[in-house]
């Protein structure tokens, strides 16, 4: 075999760690600012912080004073997400929260979401369910799993979590766990650790 | 195409992401296949998904295992992390989630990873719309759930269970 040239295995396996550079280095960063980009014309007619990120599909209509913080994520998936501010609505997301798929948000009075909250899959946020229309504030660091409902007029404390499919009708107290249909609140003491993956 | 007989063609095209495929599968609609995980699909195997799409996402070293004369309803997804199991003649029903993982801690670093612990839905198994198995869920044989329902434990033989949190509707009469 001559020095110079490389085997067809060596070849095949430089392509492919190249490929694999690609994909894990400069792949990301394109689809990050790719992202940002989207959610600049997705969101035009908000308030925006920068590096907001929409990987998906997002569909927004703002008729109210709708703001949203730094960082935001918009993940795309099955469904596209919405967020909705009618009129004379007030919408506040805070910075580095993060939205799954399908995630819907409508604010009709007043919807304010603090900063480092998780919202996962199918959750819908709505502060008019047809007999009344009352703010919902969401606090900083919540984690909202998959399915549940916010119904209107609820407050959720800081660093709580709503378990998924939960339907929340009255205010959630900080650090504890949502979960049922009504949601029962339970300290996040008696069901988790500090620091401990529960 | 389906007129042409090219519905199980089609279907395989699909499903071209799968580890493997059992004989004439349908697929209605689109299915999302992500994940660098396993996914085997076993004989005549109905994804429904004209509706709503179907996700299916097995992470790396993870695997979903599809029994034979499984139904799978539009909006249902399934996300593996260890593995997930559906035994054969289930349904899934439309807009469920089957998740082996948390994906987040209850409290601490949130973007550390839980583990995971492997579902198990044994065969004839029913699962209602929307309703959401959590890490954990053991369905055995016959066993159905309502709409609605979050499961997060071991469902004996024939029982049907319903609500949030879920309570025992029904038990098989005895045989």
């Amino acid at each position: 075999m001559r020095p110079g040239l490389p085997t067809a295995a060596e070849t095949a396996r430089a392509v492919r760690a190249g490929i694999q550079v690609v994909r894990t280095e400069v792949l990301p960063r394109a689809e990050r600012a790719l992202g940002v980009a989207r959610a600049r014309w997705l969101f035009r007619s908000f308030r925006l912080g920068h590096g907001v990120a929409a990987y998906g599909t997002v569909s927004a209509r703002n008729d109210g004073h709708a703001e949203l913080g730094d960082k935001l994520t918009f993940l795309g998936g099955m469904l596209p997400t919405s967020v909705a501010c009618y009129e004379g609505a007030r919408l506040l997301v805070g910075a580095e929260t993060q939205f799954n798929y399908g995630v819907s948000l409508e604010a009709w009075e007043s919807v304010q979401i603090g900063a480092r909250c998780m919202f996962a899959s199918f959750v819908r946020v709505s502060d008019r369910d047809g007999q009344r229309i009352s703010p919902i504030i969401i606090e900083d660091d919540v984690w909202v799993a998959h399915g549940a409902i916010l119904l209107p007029g609820v407050r959720i404390g800081a660093r709580s979590v709503v378990s998924a499919g939960s339907i929340v009708s009255q205010d959630v107290p900080p650090d504890s766990l949502a979960m049922g249909n009504p949601a029962r609140s339970m300290s996040l003491d008696l069901v988790a650790r500090e620091a401990s993956s529960a | 195409m389906m007129m042409l007989g090219l519905g199980p063609t089609v279907a395989r095209l699909k499903l071209r992401r799968c580890e493997s495929v059992g004989l004439r599968p349908t697929v209605w609609g689109r299915v999302w296949i992500h994940g660098e995980g396993e996914i085997q699909v076993g004989h005549r195997v109905l994804f429904d998904a004209r509706m709503a799409p179907i996700e299916l996402h097995a992470q790396r070293g993870a695997r979903i295992v599809l029994d034979d004369d499984v139904t799978i309803e539009g909006g249902s997804s399934i996300e593996a992390q260890s593995y997930v199991t559906v035994g054969a003649r289930s349904r899934l029903g439309m807009w469920c989630k089957v998740l082996d993982n948390m994906y987040h801690p209850l409290r601490g670093n949130r973007h550390a990873r839980p583990q995971s612990v492997p579902i198990v839905l044994e065969e004839g198994v029913t699962v209602g719309s929307r309703s959401i198995l959590l890490p954990g869920a053991h369905l055995q044989r016959g066993a159905s759930v309502a709409p609605g329902t979050v499961i997060s434990r071991r469902i004996p033989a024939g029982v049907s269970v319903g609500g949030s949190p879920a309570r025992v509707l029904r038990r098989e009469v005895a045989r």
